[in-house]
């Protein structure tokens, strides 16, 4: 009974409920054996996997847990990702929180872990309900104004989504009646209403985790209301290994989906990139900025996980991977800025590049990550996803590749606005003047820059040898394990072989400027005048016009009034409703009965 | 074959090479802008005098400025731009694949953009400030037009992104002699205008208005490495322009002189824009792009597809 699976899961529970009667130092180091163990665990079952060793769990002659390749990916990046937010953590989150979040981390661990190993419905959702839960509960330990109006609205989106989580595996009984309640290596195929019904349901649960359009707007809210430490421990890293997770075993093992179906989710992922991005750019909040970044991520997993190509759905895999390490560096970064200044907004920022190099050279190399630029991770996975674009393109009729490509420059243009709000968000806060008020500002704590500088190191190393190591060790097993061939590359590029020859020439170009240099140091020059600090740009307003260019004005003044928040919808239609519904109360047991009777009689009708 | 890559990045067709044809391209562009405003123009070495003349003059750096990003942005950048000469002129001149294929050239072409905001943005210079904003707009005006651009050739070779394939998929007829082909070819020449930031869109670095926007504070050999820079694309993205839709160079023969033709052709193409237009404001250029020529290059896809 007690095995792996069982600690990995087991283990953090206990140590949060041991937690809540522990003093605080107590709590951090119990959490910091806590993180180190569950990684030394993970090492177990990589070994035991490796040696075809599978751990199980079975409950009731049933079987409740299990790991193969796809869920170790999740639980290694889970075990990693808690590490080094932790790191982070430990002299970062505010004191006044401290001991409710030391609580929560355990469990938020341990409930993750058991989402992504359970195989039975059941534990699956009683583990994705409870993480959801923690979700809201990380979220009251904000201190904005709005931090219970957005916990409300996340555990209303999310929660919500769970409720569909239910139908979802509820109508998947019904298809695989011989299957029980076990889940994943099902295989049904697409037709009929149920399994439609079944597969949206389960798509949108997905989809509200991950945060991916229409679903999304909780995140941005999510954000810029809660503990910085939180964002990246659940939205940025955890919630998207889950919610991906659940995609990436829906087409992989549950469903077997059409070309149609194939071009809609590309085009879910496709339009989420584009619209997140679109709202990133013009974000005075730095949190915000991210939030929105960290949907419009999402969308190129959708995008490579919906595309029927192997090239695709490895890079849409490779591309969670490396989006919840550079995603949770940057608002680690952005965290440590703002607890040395006291603020997150870009317009109070700038030029704190040098004051705070340590933080600002992880930040830059997770920004230039996340912008697709080589060498670095983000572009090997988005390379990826769009030569599997490409590859799945070429057999369509005309119409359907003009659909596919339609995805893919929206995709490959959604990287390009990326680069562009990223290099708003160096300039706002790294670059540029450097302000009178931020001169006697000091560098972010070790364990704080310690912890952005090892998630920037592995997004170097995961550019640079990302066939070698994260491909080979973690993502082609996935592919084999499900009888996928290994992707065959369309396109030519071979990072350490670019990386050495730059570096060549850069090294002569370095050499060139050390034997010609006579060095000056002066201040800024602008004609004589002096450079007063009114007269900056703090690279906000970089974008005013594209924001006042026509048609996307009427888009930005339609996101500024919520139009396309789908929470203000369903918060407009359940107030509808509730006036509607109160004209049943009408006070009298009988017309009560007479309701409950109709009641049952359309839900009868609907699932006859 | 570590001999072969060195000498493919250091020699031919990369550092050596694309450096003296940008320098001396670079004189021609000056000596017929300079004919075109009635003036002589320059020695035919003037442009290596610049740039010698600026690695033995002292470099000044802000003192407030991030000095890591200020000194390394034109030094990376020039790296980036030696290897793309190298990765288009391999494919180019010896057929072979090389450094990597067209998706990776187009993200590559992104980074002098990228260093260029950096490294102007490190030094709090409110000049070098508004160019680097205005650099990225510019880039995502054109960078929109360019994947449509990109995606003809990729289409018309049957879905290949290797250029060594682009090439050989030319051989019975280049892709410039069809209609998507021609809309493709247009459009590109604009958008390498704009990357260049060649007038009618050289709007981040506009010097009557802000003093060369992100170089504003470089000086000595720091700025020798922009100019530089400068002459390397003037190489790379003609280059870049005749692999995808003139078929790349055949030596042998009289394929020398249309070689030659085909490069200097789209360079006076360059030249007759650079002098003929007025520089248009940043929001102009971005309604250009995107509601002027996006229309235009996606027709040109969709005919690709269709096989026009």
């Amino acid at each position: 009974m007690v095995n792996n699976l069982t600690l990995l899961i087991g283990i953090p529970i206990l140590i949060g409920i041991i937690n809540i009667i522990l003093p605080s130092m107590l709590k951090k180091i119990l959490n910091m054996v806590l993180v180190l163990y569950l990684l030394f665990v993970t090492s177990q079952i990589y070994i035991n996997l490796s040696g075809d060793i599978v751990p199980n769990v079975m409950l009731f002659d049933t079987l409740i847990l299990s790991i193969d390749k796809l869920s170790f990916l999740m639980i290694a990046f889970i075990q990693l990702l808690s590490l080094i937010i932790f790191v982070f953590a430990y002299s970062g989150v505010n004191e006044k929180i401290m001991s409710k979040f030391m609580i929560l981390y355990p469990l938020t661990i341990g409930f993750s872990n058991g989402a992504i190993l359970s195989v039975n419905s059941w534990s699956l959702l009683i583990f994705w309900g409870l993480s959801g839960i923690m979700l809201y509960l990380f979220g009251l330990l904000g201190n904005t104004k709005d931090t219970s109006a957005t916990a409300k609205k996340t555990f209303i989106i999310v929660g919500g989504s769970d409720v569909l989580l239910i139908l979802g595996l509820v109508f998947l009984r019904f298809l695989e009646y011989s299957n029980g309640w076990q889940l994943w290596d099902i295989k049904v195929n697409l037709e009929g209403e149920i399994a439609y019904i079944a597969f949206i349901s389960l798509l949108i649960a997905s989809f509200a985790k991950a945060g991916v359009f229409p679903f999304h707007t909780w995140l941005p809210d999510y954000s810029k209301d809660t503990p910085v430490e939180s964002v990246a421990f659940l939205p940025a890293s955890i919630d998207k290994l889950l919610g991906i997770y659940l995609l990436a075993r829906l087409v992989l093992s549950v469903f077997v989906i059409n070309i149609t179906v194939h071009l809609v989710l590309m085009s879910i992922g496709a339009f989420t990139i584009i619209i997140a991005v679109m709202m990133a750019l013009i974000q005075h909040n730095g949190r915000r900025l991210l939030g929105y970044h960290a949907v419009s991520q999402v969308g190129y997993m959708v995008l490579g996980i919906g595309t029927a190509s192997v090239l695709a759905f490895a890079g849409g895999l490779f591309h969670l991977i490396n989006n919840t390490l550079y995603k949770t560096g940057l608002f680690l970064s952005l965290g440590s800025v703002e607890k040395q200044t006291g603020t997150n907004d870009l317009d109070e920022l700038g030029g704190l590049g040098n004051k705070m190099f340590l933080t600002f050279l992880p930040a830059l190399i997770a920004a230039l990550s996340i912008s697709g630029i080589p060498p670095f991770n983000g572009f090997f996975s988005k390379w990826m996803i769009y030569q599997g674009v490409l590859d799945f393109a070429k057999d369509l009729t005309p119409g359907y590749q003009i659909w596919a490509l339609v995805c893919l420059i929206l995709a490959i243009f959604g990287s390009a606005l990326t680069l562009a709000s990223f290099l708003k968000f160096l300039h706002t806060i790294f670059l540029g003047r450097t302000l009178k008020k931020f001169e006697k500002i000091q560098e972010s704590p070790v364990m704080q820059w310690v912890a952005t500088s090892v998630l920037a190191l592995l997004c170097v190393i995961f550019g640079i040898f990302a066939v070698k190591i994260p491909l080979e060790k973690l993502i082609y097993p996935v592919l084999i394990e499900n009888g996928m061939s290994l992707p065959i590359w369309i396109g030519t590029y071979s990072p350490i072989m670019m990386i050495s020859l730059f570096g060549l020439i850069f090294i002569l170009g370095y050499a060139i400027y050390i034997m010609t240099k006579s060095i000056r140091y002066d201040d800024i020059y602008l004609g004589g005048m002096d450079a007063l600090e009114k007269y900056r740009i703090t690279g906000t307003g970089w974008y005013n016009e594209i924001k006042n260019m026509s048609p996307l004005k009427g888009f930005y003044s339609a996101a500024e009034i919520k139009l396309f928040d789908i929470y203000s919808w369903l918060k407009g239609i359940s107030v509808v409703f509730a006036k509607i519904l109160s004209l049943l109360h009408l006070g009298q047991l009988q017309f009560y009965s007479l309701w409950i009777v109709v009641g049952t009689l359309i839900l009868l009708w609907v699932i006859k | 074959m570590i001999g072969k890559n060195l000498f493919y990045l250091f020699i031919f067709p990369g550092l050596l090479f694309t450096g003296v044809v940008g320098l001396i391209i670079g004189w021609v562009d000056r000596k017929v802008s300079a004919r075109f405003q009635f003036r002589v123009g320059p020695p035919v070495f003037q442009n290596f005098y610049d740039i010698f003349k600026l690695l033995g003059k002292e470099v000044i750096i802000v003192k407030d400025s991030v000095k890591f990003l200020f000194v390394a942005s034109p030094i990376i950048a020039f790296a980036t731009l030696v290897f793309i000469s190298m990765t288009i002129g391999v494919s180019l001149f010896f057929n072979d694949g090389f450094g990597g294929d067209l998706l990776v050239v187009m993200y590559l072409m992104m980074v002098y953009s990228v260093m260029l905001v950096l490294g102007g943005s490190s030094t709090g210079n409110v000049y070098s400030s508004i160019g680097a904003g205005r650099e990225v707009k510019l880039l995502l005006g054109d960078e929109l037009v360019f994947i449509f651009v990109c995606l003809i050739p990729i289409i018309k070779s049957g879905y290949s992104i290797n250029f060594e394939e682009i090439l050989a998929a030319q051989s019975d007829g280049v892709f410039g002699g069809s209609i998507s082909g021609v809309i493709g070819f247009l459009a590109g020449l604009l958008c390498i205008q704009a990357k260049m930031a060649l007038k009618p869109f050289d709007i981040p670095e506009a010097e009557t208005e802000i003093v060369e926007g992100p170089l504003m504070e470089y000086s000595g050999p720091l700025l020798a490495f922009w100019k530089l820079n400068h002459h390397l694309m003037y190489v790379a993205y003609p280059f870049l322009l005749i692999i995808l839709f003139f078929g790349g160079f055949n030596l042998v023969g009289i394929g020398i002189l249309w070689a030659i033709l085909k490069y200097v052709g789209i360079v006076v193409l360059m030249i007759i824009l650079k002098n003929t237009n007025p520089r248009l404001q940043i929001d102009n250029a971005l309604k250009f792009f995107w509601k002027i020529l996006t229309p235009i290059a996606f027709t040109g896809v969709i005919l690709a597809v269709l096989g026009v």
